[in-house]
């Protein structure tokens, strides 16, 4: 049991904390600008530094920001679904599928680049439903969607790296999105990404009553009037729209969507009314932290956010899979 | 004479091609405590998942109050009727007092209630009269079973219905909490005029707390009717295929069960 005063105080920590480091994140770079120099330049005057930090430095913040609430949600949201602690957009092979066609757009039909978001999202619906149909027999073995989403993850990274390499590693576009480098992003990545995933998490706020339902059995949700079925695959549908456009935009991040619900769910609980906006907050800093660690580590090299979350989830996710054995068998 | 809630007509349902229910007919009257007994497999369970829109049928028709069950929407149906099914989860930090709310989900639309003061009312009732209103903010996952039991009937009678389906509500449970939950059973149906439909496996505590015993064999109905006026030696062994002496004690029926 989790008292309202400790969960009140995780989300104002958290957004403490994500504003703090916003304006580190900012600061972090061969130009430095203070708090108050930043917001006259912002708003009140014209200042050439702050300038060059709004046009290079604002949108990939704002986009590991968006990026991560978007990936963290979409765990939640499969983990409800599936009802496996486990699931996560990245290891189940969403993200990759949604990259992949990314990846397939860039290179072949640029001229669709307009439409990348969208495709990506079918992309990683295709991916979603392969798994979902290989790992159901009569029910969902924890085990079995881990497996299979292994296998259709390690095919569609596999036919990226492919193009990746038969195009001559030479499209930026397709290496960025297999690398996950948010480096050269604009204002106009954030617009497509923020459109996506605002409507995503507005979405996603209409089903945590539903995602509360499905914790309970099978056959007890539908005797409180609930369409089990069709449930699950709405909110399948916002959980995949929410991993694709960010994979699209931002590239596949592993085990963020694993990470956040799981320490979400100490700090504030299982009810889905909570974890899910507190999921926003905490995966907005938990990509942006990443983001700032790559970019401060190696300076003046750069780490790529996917990588540094690699490095932390990897150990992370061994960690889960052993305590789940006493959690969730 | 009291309505009939339920009418069944020719009824029949296979998994592949084992025919679990085979043309059954039924009648379950309104007002009455009425319990579906018969061996394993004889399909009991098969036909509390029919009525209870669990199952499809694949011929013939359940009518609740006139109207058919399988074209009824499961909103509509979760405001007539509440099932406690016999296995039970829940997430391990819910207090008892939120699962119960869970039971008003019939009545809200997109997860919006649109009178909070008759959930919170119907709520407090479920939970004063189950005796789970002491530990309301407690983790239902620290109870004990027959707590926790009394938690999942306190959420079906939050949905306010006038049908109560109970499956195996006793299984699990030691006797005191077993006659405390067909106490509760009683109660509900005297006092609140609860229709009560459940399948127990212990042929005594059914013959005395149910009003009309329906027993099952192959798929059908053998025999229908209050307890003392069917349970005979015969019907036991038609039922379970032993044979078992049956005496009568207060102007009640039992079976020695051994």
């Amino acid at each position: 049991m989790i008292s309202t005063r400790k969960k009140i105080l995780s989300f104002v920590l958290t957004a403490v904390g994500l504003f703090v480091l916003f304006i580190f994140a900012v600061n972090t770079g061969s130009l430095k600008v203070t708090p108050s120099e930043l917001f006259s330049g912002l708003f009140i005057e014209y200042n050439p530094d702050v300038a060059t930090i709004y046009d290079l430095r604002f949108p990939r913040i704002f986009i590991a920001m968006l990026g991560g609430a978007a990936t963290a949600v979409s765990g939640v949201l499969l983990q409800a679904v599936m009802k496996n602690p486990l699931a996560d957009p990245g290891i189940i092979g969403v993200s990759s599928g949604a990259s992949l066609v990314a990846v397939i757009v860039t290179a072949f039909f640029p001229s669709l680049f307009f439409l990348t978001p969208m495709l990506a999202f079918i992309g990683g619906l295709i991916a979603f439903l392969l798994v979902y149909s290989l790992s159901w027999k009569g029910g969902f073995s924890p085990l079995r969607i881990i497996l299979v989403g292994v296998a259709v993850n390690a095919l569609c990274t596999g036919l990226m790296s492919a193009f990746n390499s038969a195009t001559g590693s030479s499209y930026t576009g397709v290496a960025s999105i297999v690398n996950a480098n948010i480096t050269q992003k604009t204002w106009d990545d954030f617009q497509t990404l923020a459109v996506y995933v605002v409507i995503g998490l507005i979405a996603s706020f209409f089903v945590t009553n539903q995602c509360n339902l499905l914790s309970l059995e099978d056959k007890t949700a539908p005797s409180l009037g609930m369409n089990v079925t069709r449930s699950r695959i709405v909110i399948s549908v916002i959980a995949v729209l929410l991993a694709s456009i960010s994979t699209a935009v931002v590239g596949a991040i592993s085990f963020l969507g694993l990470i956040v619900p799981h320490i979400a769910r100490l700090l504030v609980g299982s009810n889905h009314k909570v974890l899910v906006p507190y999921s926003i907050l905490l995966g907005a800093f938990t990509l942006l932290l990443a983001d700032t660690i790559g970019r401060t580590v190696a300076s003046p090299y750069e780490i790529s956010a996917a990588v540094v979350m690699s490095v932390i989830g990897g150990p992370f996710f061994i960690f889960l899979l052993r305590r789940s054995k006493q959690n969730y068998a | 004479m009291p309505d009939n809630i339920f009418e069944i007509k020719d009824l029949s349902f296979s998994y592949g091609n084992n025919r679990v229910i085979d043309g059954l007919n039924l009648k379950i009257k309104e007002g009455k405590i009425t319990t579906l007994i018969g061996a394993n497999g004889c399909g009991k369970s098969t036909l509390f998942n029919l009525m209870t829109k669990n199952l499809k049928p694949d011929d013939g028709i359940i009518f609740l109050a006139g109207q058919n069950v399988e074209q009824m929407k499961l909103k509509d149906f979760a405001r007539k009727a509440a099932i406690v099914h016999q296995y039970n989860t829940a997430p391990s930090d819910i207090t008892v007092e939120k699962l119960v709310e869970f039971g008003r989900t019939p009545y809200h639309t997109m997860g919006l209630s649109p009178n909070p003061d008759e959930d919170r009312e119907k709520v407090k009732f479920a939970l004063e009269i189950t005796d789970t209103e002491k530990f309301k903010n407690k983790p239902v996952s620290q109870l004990s079973g027959g707590q926790k039991q009394r938690v999942w009937i306190a959420m079906a009678l939050a949905q306010d219905t006038k049908i109560l389906f109970l499956g195996e509500p006793t299984t699990y449970l030691d006797i005191r909490y077993q006659l405390q939950i067909l106490r509760l059973v009683k109660r509900l149906n005297s006092e609140f005029n609860i229709t009560v439909i459940m399948v127990l496996h212990d042929i005594n505590q059914s013959l005395y707390y149910s009003d009309e015993i329906v027993a099952m064999q192959n798929g059908k109905v053998l025999s229908q009717g209050e307890p003392k006026e069917i349970i005979t030696s015969k019907l036991i062994e038609d039922v379970y295929g032993v044979t078992l002496e049956t005496g009568e004690i207060d102007g009640k029926p039992f079976v020695i069960p051994v």
